[in-house]
């Protein structure tokens, strides 16, 4: 199954220009809120409008697809990116 | 079914029965085109048929696999009246369960269709006649309580069947340049909602990953970064345009998006929305071509094609009725919409640049792709393997 309905990842979208972050449902620390500022636990933020719009919190944890960050490589915009 | 539903929903809304037939594998791979499938559809279900489809790409991780497609009636000359369903309205129909929906029939009152998780329902909205497409995209997912519900409606034009209505995706027009509004109005909808919560199988994901990155990154590397509709035509290049750029939208899966978003009502500078309707998302290169023809501003073409959505109209013809008849402005515009004349559409030479207009279009479609996306990228259409 390849599909945005089960991606673990939703956009976190503030009224500020040029801001936007991402809430990432993990393993091991559950929800994770990602924003320029630093990242933040437990936050569900305020999803995307595409289709991807399952509920977070019924979505598979992910599990950065075993190092190969996939959301990443196909994301058409470039807005996900990977850093340690 | 490997990227398919294998269903097709099937309302005849003067009887209200709703049924399912199944759509086999070997059917949707052996034509790869939904375009192709519509036509065996609606000799099976008559001409009078409205059919919603979605191509065997729509939903992937293919670029810009974004599109569904709107069949209506043909025209009276026998030409195929096919338009696209972009944004995200195309992933969202194919999420539902359907890959294609074929209303036959008229409603016996006003009503809209809603469509989910495997279900459609003729849902009775006698109020909603009359008022303009963005009351109805508002009341609707008020009423169904999901702001991501996708609507397809129209206005007063498209419920009085005028040939020059439009259809719009919950609050913007420019895909339907065949008067597809009207088909709507002939068969008493306001309106047809529907959201999609499934998912879709591949049968080598990650073989369809890996080729699906490799022409994305492609694509990305000879693209470069898009300005949103000034990247693909030089109408959207214009200083006054540029000065009310708020941002750039992107379809579903598109990389280089065609999409601006234009603020009237507050600062294009400032992220939030303070006002309820501060703009409008122009994509309809022809209408913003032909308002600036006729010596509209940036500001006074974005106001009237806003007033064309809300009616339901198409505005190239609004705008070429208007200045025929000598009504300069957008004040000009507002008396075309409430006479609403019946009128024929403008040739085809006033339509370039449209999605219809694209090369390949219909090929396009048919596999689920944006026609302006990929003609851009260069029409190395995908094969079924990828």
């Amino acid at each position: 199954m390849l599909t945005p309905m089960s991606s673990s990842i939703i956009l976190h979208i503030e009224d500020k220009a040029n801001y936007f972050g991402l809430v990432l449902k993990t393993k091991s620390e559950g929800l994770v809120l990602g924003r320029p500022e630093g990242s933040a636990p437990g936050q569900a933020g305020t999803p995307s409008g595409g289709p991807g719009a399952k509920p977070i919190l019924l979505r598979e944890p992910c599990d950065l697809c075993g190092g190969e960050t996939k959301c990443a490589k196909i994301c058409p915009s470039g807005c996900i990116t990977v850093v340690d | 079914m490997d990227l398919a539903n294998g269903r097709v929903g099937v309302i005849d809304l003067g009887s209200r029965e709703v049924s399912e037939q199944e759509l086999s594998e070997e059917v949707i791979v052996k034509e790869f085109s939904c375009v192709k499938v519509a036509e065996t559809l609606v000799s099976e279900h008559g001409n009078d048929s409205l059919i919603l489809g979605t191509g065997l790409l729509t939903g992937s991780l293919v670029p810009a696999a974004c599109a569904g497609m709107v069949r209506g009636r043909p025209g009276e000359d026998g030409t195929q009246r096919i338009s696209p369903l972009l944004g995200f309205a195309g992933t969202e129909l194919k999420l539902t369960g359907f890959d294609f929906i074929v209303i036959k029939g008229s409603a016996s009152e006003p009503s809209y269709l809603w469509i989910r998780d495997g279900i459609i329902e003729l849902v009775a909205s006698p109020g909603l006649r009359g008022a303009d497409a963005w009351a109805r995209t508002d009341k609707i997912r008020a009423d169904q309580g999901d702001r991501r519900i996708q609507v397809i409606s129209t206005g007063a034009w498209g419920d009085a069947k005028n040939p020059c209505s439009q259809y719009v995706v919950n609050y913007w027009g420019g895909e339907d340049k065949h008067g597809l509004g009207s088909d709507l109005g002939a068969k008493n909808l306001v309106a047809i909602a529907f959201r999609g919560m499934g998912e879709l199988s591949v049968a080598d994901s990650d073989t369809h990953f890996v080729n699906a990155s490799r022409v994305l990154k492609e694509h990305r590397a000879r693209l470069g970064e898009s300005k949103g509709l000034e990247s693909y035509s030089a109408v959207a290049g214009r200083e006054d345009f540029r000065s009310l750029l708020h941002r750039n939208l992107a379809c579903f899966a598109c990389p280089f998006p065609c999409r601006s978003y234009l603020k009237l009502f507050e600062d294009p500078k400032q992220m939030a929305h303070e006002h309820k309707e501060p703009g409008y998302l122009h994509y309809d290169v022809p209408a913003l071509a032909k308002a600036f023809s006729i010596g509209l501003s940036a500001r006074e073409a974005t106001e009237a094609m806003m007033l064309c959505a809300r009616e339901g109209a198409e505005p190239v013809a609004v705008l070429s009725n208007a200045h025929s008849h000598g009504m300069g402005g957008v004040d000009g515009i507002r008396k075309v919409l409430v006479d609403s004349p019946r009128m024929s559409h403008p040739a085809s030479s006033e339509y370039i640049g449209s999605f219809q207009q694209e090369s390949a279009f219909l090929e396009c479609i048919g596999r689920g792709l944006c026609p302006r996306y990929w003609a851009k990228a260069g029409l190395q259409l995908p094969s079924p393997d990828l």
